[in-house]
């Protein structure tokens, strides 16, 4: 008897647990159903539309997310290098090549939550596609350190996790007949402050 | 031994629809969404902003740091809401959410007459009604149609740099979010 309620007991548990667990994780990871990949960049074109998948709504729902319209823009992140090690608060990171056709972009260091990251500096940790210089052969290239950087400097500063958040607005790539092909830049590890 | 196997196999099937039920019901009753949290800052027809800038947290996520926001809550059923914001700045986009936060439209300023923003929000129902007889002042407005009762008007506009920051503040500030019955 008692072994039968310890049974039914021990069913229960996982039941309960392992769903409700799996959720959660599943929430929390970045990549999931409905991701597009280009190079170390991720988007969800998909998602906070009604045809997103359930994921995607729970997590917009558990989030409090408003995502941008088509006619907005469309977000990537990026959560590792191109060499596909994670990026860190702590390095310095060279971001180049071209961009894609938007009437601009946005590009920001992130923290865990895709919030700016704190760096108690003036400077914002954020660059605006009007204020970057350019190569002759317009594409950009970017220097994301703690120090000042001839160029195009992003500033990141501290310790821990980093996200890269480019986004583009108003753009023709947000329909996704355009996904396909588009090239972004890649990530380029230049060294850690260990 | 088998007895446990068949519970452990029992706990993991129920794991199985545990997870499926809870993942569907997530968005039923979170009370952090969009909608929950703008609630909790403002009442209906009131324009809030969104960004950190204007003091506090930001009510809701995923706002580019160089954008400001700004949003208001509607209910449809009680007539139509009109959303106008004067100024220029340089770029203003529009989304259209309904209650659970899914993007019914959106727009930018290249689509508005003169880049102004000025829309409209209502249903299929109430776009029937106006078509009838279109009273002059709406003539350049932006007709949403979201067969939604309740729904959410979020403006974001872009600030290139520190000196755009107050005009772009104003422009959200003189933006208004009205009910409008004919």
């Amino acid at each position: 008897m008692l072994k039968n309620a310890f049974l039914t007991l021990l069913a229960l548990a996982i039941a309960i647990g392992g769903g409700g667990g799996s959720v959660w994780y599943a929430l929390k990871t970045q990549d999931g159903i409905g991701a597009i990949r280009i190079g170390p960049w991720t988007a969800f074109p998909a998602i906070g539309t009604r045809a997103a998948d359930p994921y995607s709504k729970a997590r917009v729902a558990r989030e409090g997310i408003l995502a941008l319209g088509q006619a907005e823009g469309l977000s990537f992140i990026a959560e590792r290098d191109s060499g596909g090690e994670q990026l860190k608060r702590q390095c310095a990171y060279e971001i180049e090549g071209g961009f894609p056709a938007a009437r601009f972009w946005t590009l920001y260091a992130a923290d865990q939550s895709l919030g700016v990251v704190e760096t108690g500096k003036p400077r914002l940790a954020a660059l605006q596609s009007y204020q970057v210089l350019r190569q002759p052969d317009n594409s950009v290239v970017i220097s994301v350190s703690n120090r000042p950087a001839p160029g195009n400097w992003l500033l990141s500063d501290g310790f821990g996790r980093m996200y890269f958040v480019l986004t583009f607005y108003d753009t023709p790539i947000a329909s996704s007949t355009g996904l396909s092909d588009i090239t972004l830049p890649q990530i380029l590890k230049v060294g850690c402050n260990a | 031994m088998r007895r446990l196997l068949h519970a452990i196999l029992l706990g993991l099937l129920g794991a199985g629809i545990v997870h499926i039920v809870v993942l569907l019901l997530v968005p039923e009753f979170s009370e952090r969404d969009a909608w929950s949290r703008l609630a909790m800052a403002s009442d209906l027809y009131r324009m809030t902003r969104l960004d950190a800038e204007a003091g506090g947290t930001p009510v809701v996520k995923s706002v580019d740091p160089l954008f400001y926001a700004a949003a208001c809550r509607f209910d449809l059923s009680e007539g139509m809401v009109r959303v106008k914001a004067p100024g220029n700045v340089p770029f203003w986009s529009v989304s259209v959410y309904d209650r659970s936060g899914h993007n019914i439209y959106s727009f930018n300023d290249h689509s508005a007459t003169g880049r102004v923003l000025d829309s409209i929000v209502l249903t299929p129902a109430q776009m029937i009604e106006i078509r009838k007889e279109l009273p002059e002042e709406l003539q350049g407005a932006i007709f949403v149609e979201a067969p939604v009762d309740e729904g959410m008007f979020v403006i974001r506009s872009f600030v290139p740099d520190d000196s755009w920051k107050p005009v772009v503040s104003r422009f959200l500030e003189q933006s208004s979010c009205e009910l409008q019955v004919y």
